[in-house]
């Protein structure tokens, strides 16, 4: 294609067709509609189906149902959306159901700014649902970081069936960059673990706690049993205590033992520096030109940024805070995934925010203000 | 004299949608709003508002307000607020009426299931739906308002199904009081919205309102669009009465509907359209008509 000037949710949707995605559901809501408009174009392209929902409870409805027949499902919203996705996503984790969900956040809570960015709902997206299992949650920077880890993010859901949150935000969504889609590179596609034919099927089997069950779709060879309530490997209900238990530990385990295998991250070490900044999303750009300034007064300062939220990439985290003794975590929000780095910072490592939610960007000047303050 | 001029422009300044709202010129909802405040005479409602354009465009400090009590409630739950409002209302022996304004979609789509039990309970409060037939906040979706045929930012080769019978759904609520509003039809519409208010219970007002920039038509035409809906038949005024008994209050003369779709360019295909559209109308005013004779609002049953 050569380079283009494109919004990143419309690279999210391009991300999406790359990754194969052959169903959309969606409600409109500012600034996440456009994904809907692109995969209403695009979608049918790959003989794909794009829905406009009659609200956003229907929209998850839709794409558990299409992912669990087979589909590679995607949904998008913002902030208010994501509080009505809320319990689907619930019953996306019991029924071990993979699909993607994009959040372009914006400025909460409730209607909030609507046309203005925010990074409010990282530690939302954390706890979204009842029950507080590990999720799975990437975000990107810009417009071909929005390519590329919706890509990604169709992977992670596959290999894990597991929902996976794409957290961008309005300054992202719909912001065009000129970029290359083609010049980005990405991993092998994934598909989901297939039972083997002729095995007997059990639609939650593992071996062992972290084990990704094989999957058989609606409408195939086996019945498949899929239920909002805890249930055996079988899929049969149960309130048997040992049994939900090891269920519970399965739905945790497969993702907390790969959290290593889900981490990206983009490390700018600097020798000598005391200080590291950790960033993610549009923020993690002011952070970069936070550290150019910084390094060109002569001041010495690393630079991690996050692409992979959750599960936290504690190692990727735990090596850049060794050696510092400052670490600066800016957010355009109250101080949410600083309590990640709190939670992982050694001692004599001291963790300041760089926070404000009035709809405005983070400045670099604001986060130089905190590297040397 | 003086006194006079002096009482309108306190009128002008207790207005219920006041100057210097953001509302796009020729918006059916400016011209709703303010036939809503004349009809009530200078009372004073609560307004619910769930999202939608009437919770954006009016409201930003200091460059315009609504001169009424104003709650926002989330997209799904405008009725379910209003209820709220207006059972704490009767504790307090407040009689102000409690109004619900919002759009199609928080109507036919999102809104449904809450609109639909609080009908049921025949909870005490005015609903009014200014329909532009399309998402006019979040830039120009589809909605199960949307005629067929038209081409919204979600059905760009025209919309494939047709629209929902908002009506008779609410009629089949057997809610005391339901009636469409036509803003190119001022003294029908004020006399309805003081129906609704004299009517104790739920009540349900569906007003076609004109969306120049959804609907792709000129603002200072808005009316007259509206005008030829109501007389090519397209959107017929009439009230229904406890959702048995109907009464017309406008018949159709020989206006085409064709004057009414060509005049917008989201109907793309506007002899074909208009075809399927004059099918449509006479299949309406067939049912319409044997309704008002079979059940006509003005004979007691």
């Amino acid at each position: 294609m050569g380079r283009e000037f494109l919004e990143g949710n419309e690279a999210i949707a391009r991300g999406a067709m790359k990754a194969e995605c052959d169903f959309f559901a969606g409600y409109p809501i500012t600034p996440a509609s456009s994904i809907l408009h692109y995969m209403l174009q695009l979608a049918p392209q790959i003989g794909g189906v794009a829905i406009q929902a009659e609200d956003e409870i229907a929209s998850m409805g839709l794409c558990i149902a299409a992912a669990m027949a087979g589909r590679r499902a995607m949904t998008a919203t913002s902030g208010p959306g994501i509080s009505l996705y809320s319990e689907s996503v619930g019953l996306a984790q019991i029924g071990e159901t993979p699909m993607v969900i994009v959040n372009v956040q914006r400025q909460g809570p409730a209607t909030g700014s609507a046309t203005k960015g925010a990074e409010g709902d990282i530690q939302f997206t954390r706890w979204v649902t009842s029950g507080g299992l590990p999720i799975i949650a990437l975000s990107p920077a810009t417009v071909g970081e929005s390519y590329e880890l919706t890509y990604r993010a169709f992977n992670l859901a596959e290999q894990y069936r597991s929902p996976v949150f794409l957290l961008t935000s309005k300054e992202i969504g719909v912001t065009r960059e000129s970029v290359d889609l083609d010049e980005i590179e990405l991993p092998p596609l994934a598909r989901r673990k297939l039972v083997e034919p002729g095995k007997t099927y059990l639609p939650h089997a593992f071996e062992h706690s972290k084990d990704v069950p094989a999957f058989s779709e609606f409408g195939g060879d086996h019945v498949a049993r899929f239920t909002t309530s805890t249930h055996d490997q079988a899929g049969y209900l149960t309130s048997k205590p040992g049994v939900v238990q090891e269920m519970i530990d399965h739905y945790a385990a497969k993702i907390d033992t790969a959290a290593d295998d889900m981490a990206l991250v983009k490390e700018d070490r600097q020798d000598g520096a005391k200080t590291v900044i950790i960033s993610y999303g549009i923020t993690s750009r002011s952070a970069a030109v936070a550290v150019e300034q910084a390094r060109s007064r002569g001041l010495k300062v690393s630079s991690l940024v996050l692409q992979t939220l959750w599960p936290t990439p504690e190692r990727a985290v735990l090596s850049a805070l060794d050696g510092v003794t400052r670490a600066v975590v800016p957010e355009m929000n109250m101080g949410q995934y600083l309590l990640e780095i709190e939670r992982l910072a050694p001692p004599g490592v001291e963790v300041v925010g760089v926070n404000k939610m009035d709809t405005a960007l983070i400045s670099p000047a604001e986060i130089l203000q905190a590297v040397e303050p | 004299m003086t006194a006079d001029v002096v009482a309108t422009e306190k009128l002008r300044c207790d207005a219920l949608l006041r100057p210097g709202n953001t509302n796009c010129a020729g918006c059916g909802m400016s011209i709703g709003l303010q036939w809503m405040d004349h009809a009530l005479e200078g009372e004073k409602p609560y307004m619910v508002i769930p999202a939608c354009c009437g919770i954006v465009t009016a409201g930003a400090f200091p460059t315009s307000g609504y001169g009424v009590p104003i709650a926002a409630s989330t997209f799904a739950s405008a009725p379910a607020v209003a209820t709220g409002v207006a059972n704490i209302n009767e504790l307090n022996g407040d009689t102000s009426p409690v109004i619900c304004w919002t759009g199609d979609g928080g109507t036919y789509d999102i809104g449904m299931a809450t609109l639909s039990a609080a009908a049921e309970r025949n909870e005490d409060l005015i609903y009014i739906c200014y329909d532009n037939e399309i998402y006019g906040n979040t830039g120009g979706q589809r909605s199960s308002a949307t005629p067929e045929g038209v081409v919204t930012s979600t059905t760009k080769q025209g919309k494939g199904e047709g629209k929902k019978d908002m009506m008779a759904i609410m009629a089949g609520h057997r809610i005391p009081y339901a009636a469409t509003l036509s803003v190119a039809h001022r003294e029908d519409f004020l006399r309805k919205v003081r129906t609704a208010r004299q009517t104790s219970g739920f009540r349900f007002l569906l007003m076609l309102s004109p969306c120049p920039t959804g609907w792709k038509s000129e603002p200072d035409e808005s009316v007259e669009l509206i005008r030829s809906a109501v007389c090519s038949g397209l959107f017929p005024l009439y009230e229904v009465f406890d959702g048995v008994r109907y009464r017309i209050n406008e018949q159709p003369d020989d206006t085409p509907v064709s004057e009414y779709i060509s005049h917008q360019r989201r109907y793309t295909k506007v002899s074909a359209e208009a075809t399927s559209l004059e099918a449509f109308i006479k299949q309406q005013w067939h049912y319409l008509n044997g309704m008002a004779t079979a059940f006509p609002a003005d004979k007691a049953t």
